[in-house]
């Protein structure tokens, strides 16, 4: 799998097209706001989305898993979408969640979608530190570096005439977010008021999610 | 019948008011109440002022007068335009309140307030004038039956601009509706002169079905602008004869110019002011300007306050204005139905001719304008093809019927099944159209506890709405008509129009663009509402509108064809024109009627084949992408291609020695899904599809999600069912949509039949004359939506990178 490198916080991180980050020193691959079930909450207001949404996310974190083998996974949030979501994990996708947290530690992270919601056999806890990094599904005030997600973060390319949204990596000196791994979920511009009252306007450094390729602006 | 012995229309309650009028009957108004009475359901047609309007209220108010005191609704005359409807109230009310007739009569769209909409509910007038929205809206109501049970004529006016698209379906079904409401209900049409009269009849009528005809003998006068400037290759802004339309202008009293698209209209708008030296009046009209301003552009046009309007089709139906003393039209006529309709927009006097010049802007437009003169000569009118029925339609026509109450499934396919559109629907078909109204109608049955409709335990048969709050749902989108994503456009407080939220994204601050005719800064764009201030700016864009483009009859199509080879007629057309075409005949040949000429040359480093359909630029297009695959195919690398009305030209790194091979049916079997895939025609449909069938919400002033959110969720279902559950009902329907709208499939496979021994293969040494306007058109990338995106990223990086190394190496 191709991969874009970026350095944050001194450390290497490899970003891939299928939004998921690894941190390749400690074996530990970050995803974030998967919104599993998405399609089934918004079901319960009439609105019928293909209910295949939990299925291909799964699949391709399955993928994730089987190709790169990691220690650690941490899901930085909003790993499911309401209470309703739990609806839309069959007998064989806990089968398989299982089988593979047999060989990989899956550290769930709450996020504001997520924190009521439990799962059995999963371990959870609202941010995680290791060294200098802290994972969080928001941003909080400290010094560490932070990893986090909930913004899904998007961005606005205009060039020679087009302007085409991008869903994107961004990270400034200190915050990292990663873009949603989910499929029917949405983005926010990273020029929008609630992400740059995070990362501020300037410095930032902003990876957009090509089809193959993750692209360094 | 002979109508000269006994006029029964002598005896009509509003023979004084038209012997008051000094007017006397026509004809087919004498025989319209006639087969009326005698129960038959009508389709009449007949040009704009032979009394149409009142043709069809002959027969009810005759009615309600021998009824005496009449309760409730009596005749429902459906509209298709809000402001056509207020018109008709006007004239109305003329002979009913000076004849002091005791007839109500109420006007309800989608303008009129709750409360007078609530007031009509509870006392309905004896005539009802709506559109077919408003009509679909009322039949989800409950109480739908009791207000409709005595309902004895429906009235269809402009009954050919429903024929042929998805609010035909819509109206189809309702029209269904409310004839099992009251059965004895009987259907007047009225339509503007049609070729083929027989499909409207079978459209619209089912008892004793009939035809009244009348026909115009006095035909219009149509000459093209004899311009001094040269007619140039290619292009569509008639730039060249700007001096001569203006003097135009001024030689009538009235003048409307019609062009074909929005952006032309703001671009002629624009040069005519330039150069507007006597201060005449000119005004600019089109769909996406403000309701308002639109309004008070009509109220000039009818006071006769100003000698100029520029406008799209906007200002083809609706309003009288009798002083238009000319119409101007500006680029190629593509049809000679819409030409005709335009054409009839000045002199609203049978008995004296109307007058309108045509402004071809470019070589071809100049034989297709010709062509369009001589067809009308001879009559010879496009034909209108009636749609099969769209499946989205009858999905939001289930979730209307829920609203209004329970209802048995059988009742309803047989109800549909009579619906003239919907005449072939299969059962299967339709019970897949209830599962996804129930619940997205998925494969995965995920979605038990939450559906919309559901069946009664006693009775399967039997459906229910779940929540009578998804009535409110229903209502918010009920209608075929889905607008790309609009954004308001501000100048202080005052709102001028809504423009295309595809176009702004492409502007940055400061940017300045033509919109109602006014230069415009970009300044900002908050909560959907684009702020502008005026600018003094000499560069400006042109708002773009896609969607835009109108296709080529396939009738016009054929006379340009038959009248570019009649080669004794060349002489009478300007020089230039003349030359033009002799160089061609010398150099390379002009195709007979039957022919396809195809021409190959080499040019620059590549090799070019120009291949002359004249099948209208959606077939074209389609043509050139399923080349394109052909070529790949022999391994002729080609390289790109350029589609118009006319022509396609394609080239390729190497010569193409088996296009014959290459050319024909197979290649649209072969590679047609490929193609639809890829251009994402089908992707934009399925949005289309998904609103009208009720499976995601319409965008809705004032809601917070942008259009680009709406597009972008319908994207992700569309790639999430396709991968999935390819064989959804909601994805057939939009494949049906793309091949029938998009891609002229139909006048494709015809060409595509026949094409291989009609063929003439001409090998030139260099460009031949004919080919020189579609070479010109090559400027535009013919990449999909994803390769687009990718090249932008590609490049803009590599542009990043290379300005990293220079900095490295200072």
């Amino acid at each position: 799998m191709y991969y874009q490198l970026i350095n944050f916080g001194n450390e290497e991180f490899y970003a891939y097209p299928n939004k998921s980050l690894y941190w390749k020193r400690l074996k530990t691959l970050i995803v974030a706001d998967l919104h599993l079930g998405k399609s089934i909450s918004y079901a319960k207001n009439k609105q019928f989305l293909p209910p295949y949404d939990t299925k291909e996310i799964l699949n391709e974190l399955f993928i994730s898993l089987d190709k790169i083998k990691p220690s650690n996974l941490i899901i930085v949030g909003d790993l499911l979408h309401d209470v309703f979501s739990t609806l839309s994990l069959k007998d064989q996708d806990h089968k398989n969640l299982s089988q593979y947290m047999d060989n990989t530690d899956f550290i769930w992270i709450k996020g504001n979608h997520d924190k009521n919601i439990q799962i059995e056999g999963f371990k959870y806890c609202t941010n995680y530190k290791i060294d200098k990094f802290l994972f969080t599904h928001m941003p909080i005030k400290t010094s560490s570096f932070q990893i986090c997600g909930h913004y899904h973060p998007k961005v606005k390319i205009s060039h020679r005439g087009k302007t085409i949204f991008k869903t994107s990596f961004v990270h400034n000196e200190k915050i990292f977010i990663l873009p949603s791994f989910g499929i029917l979920t949405g983005g926010l511009d990273i020029h929008s008021k609630q992400i740059s009252d995070v990362l501020g306007n300037n410095n930032l450094s902003i990876y957009p999610v090509g089809q193959d390729k993750v692209y360094k602006l | 019948m002979n109508i000269n012995k006994s006029n029964p229309l002598l005896l009509h309650p509003l023979n004084k008011w038209m012997k008051k009028k000094k007017w006397s009957w026509f004809p087919h108004q004498i025989e319209t109440f006639h087969y009326v009475r005698t129960g038959s359901d009508v389709v009449v047609f007949a040009p704009t002022g032979a009394g149409k309007t009142l043709t069809g209220f002959i027969n009810p108010i005759d009615d309600l007068i021998k009824l005496k005191k009449f309760k409730g609704l009596h005749t429902l005359y459906i509209s298709p335009l809000k402001s056509l409807a207020n018109d008709i109230v006007r004239n109305l009310e003329k002979p009913i309140n000076e004849l002091d007739l005791n007839i109500s009569f109420q006007v309800r769209t989608g303008d009129t307030t709750p409360y007078k909409k609530q007031k009509q509910k509870q006392k309905p007038p004896n005539i009802l004038i709506t559109t077919p929205e408003s009509l679909a809206l009322l039949n989800s109501y409950e109480n739908a039956k009791e207000f409709f049970h005595n309902l004895k004529y429906i009235i269809i006016d402009e009954i050919h601009t429903f024929l042929d698209n998805k609010r035909a379906d819509l109206l189809s079904l309702n029209i269904e509706r409310i004839q099992t409401f009251s059965p004895n209900l009987q259907r007047i049409g009225l339509s503007a002169t049609l070729k083929n009269k027989q499909d409207a009849k079978k459209w619209l009528c089912r008892k004793k079905p009939k035809i009244v005809s009348y026909e115009n003998s006095v035909l219009p006068k149509i000459k093209i602008l004899e311009s001094k400037e040269r007619i140039p290759w290619s292009g569509h802004m008639a730039t060249y004869s700007i001096n001569e339309i203006y003097k135009e202008i001024m030689k009538s009293k009235l003048t409307i110019i019609f062009v074909n698209t929005r952006a032309q209209a703001e671009y002629m708008f624009k040069n005519l002011w330039l150069i507007n030296k006597k201060k005449l009046k000119i005004a600019v009209h089109h769909g996406s300007l403000e309701k308002n301003l639109r309004l008070k552009v009509e109220n000039n046009l009818s006071k006769g306050l100003v000698d100029c309007v520029v406008a799209t089709s906007s200002l083809e139906l609706g309003l009288d204005y009798g002083d238009v003393e000319k119409i101007i039209q500006v680029g190629a006529p593509k049809g000679i139905n819409r030409l005709l309709q335009r054409v009839g927009r000045s002199n609203h006097n049978l008995n004296t001719p109307s007058k309108a010049i045509l402004v071809p802007t470019n070589r071809f437009e100049f034989i297709e304008a010709k062509a369009a003169i001589e067809e009308i000569k001879k009559n010879n009118l496009d034909k209108i093809v009636l749609k099969e029925g769209s499946f989205d339609v009858v999905a939001q026509h289930i979730f209307a019927t829920a609203c209004a109450g329970q209802f048995n499934i059988h009742d309803l396919y047989k109800e549909i099944i009579k619906a003239y559109p919907y005449k072939k629907l299969k059962l299967n078909d339709f019970k897949q159209l209830i599962n996804l109204i129930q619940d997205g109608g998925y494969v995965l049955k995920n979605y038990d506890q939450f559906k919309r409709i559901f069946q009664l335990r006693e009775n399967k048969n039997i459906y229910k709405l779940v929540n009578r709050r998804e009535t409110r749902k229903y209502r918010m989108n009920v209608g075929t008509i889905i607008e790309n994503p609009m954004l308001k456009i501000k100048l202080g407080t005052k709102t001028l129009g809504n423009i295309e939220e595809v176009f702004i994204q492409n502007l940055s601050q400061g940017d300045s663009f033509i919109f109602a005719g006014q230069v415009l800064e970009f300044q900002s764009m908050k909560n959907n509402l684009v702020q502008v201030k005026r600018s003094k700016s000499l560069i400006s864009k042109i708002p773009s509108y896609s969607g835009g483009r109108m296709p080529l009859s396939t009738n016009l199509a054929n006379s340009v064809r038959a009248l570019l080879a009649k080669s004794n007629m060349w002489d009478s057309y300007p020089e230039q024109i003349t030359e033009w075409l002799k160089r061609q005949k010398n150099i390379s040949k002009i195709p007979k009627k039957n022919e396809y000429l195809v021409e190959q040359f080499p040019r620059k480093k590549n090799f070019y084949t120009v291949i002359y359909t004249f099948a209208g630029w959606h077939a074209n297009q389609t043509l050139g992408f399923l080349l394109l695959r052909g070529f790949k195919e022999f391994n002729c690398k080609p390289l790109g291609f350029v589609a118009n009305d006319y022509a396609i030209v394609l080239w390729s790194l190497k010569e193409v020695k088996e296009i014959k091979t290459i050319l024909n049916l197979g290649l649209l079997d072969k590679h047609l899904d490929n193609y639809l895939e890829e251009t994402s025609i089908v992707k934009r449909l399925f949005r289309d599809n998904a609103i009208i069938s009720c499976l995601i919400e319409r965008r809705l002033p004032g809601m917070e999600k942008t259009g680009k959110q709406v597009l972008f969720s319908s994207d992700l279902i569309y790639t999430v069912l396709k991968k999935n559950e390819p064989d959804h009902i909601l994805l057939q329907s939009s494949y049906e949509d793309a091949k029938k709208n998009m891609i002229d499939y139909d006048r494709l496979r015809e060409i595509l039949k026949k094409i291989d021994k009609k063929i003439i293969l001409k090998k030139l040494t260099s460009i031949s004359p004919l080919a020189v306007p579609i070479i010109l058109e090559i400027n535009k990338e013919n990449l999909s939506k994803k390769e687009t995106d990718e090249y932008i990223l590609e490049d803009l990086e590599n542009e990043i990178l290379k300005e990293a190394n220079v900095l490295s190496i200072n």
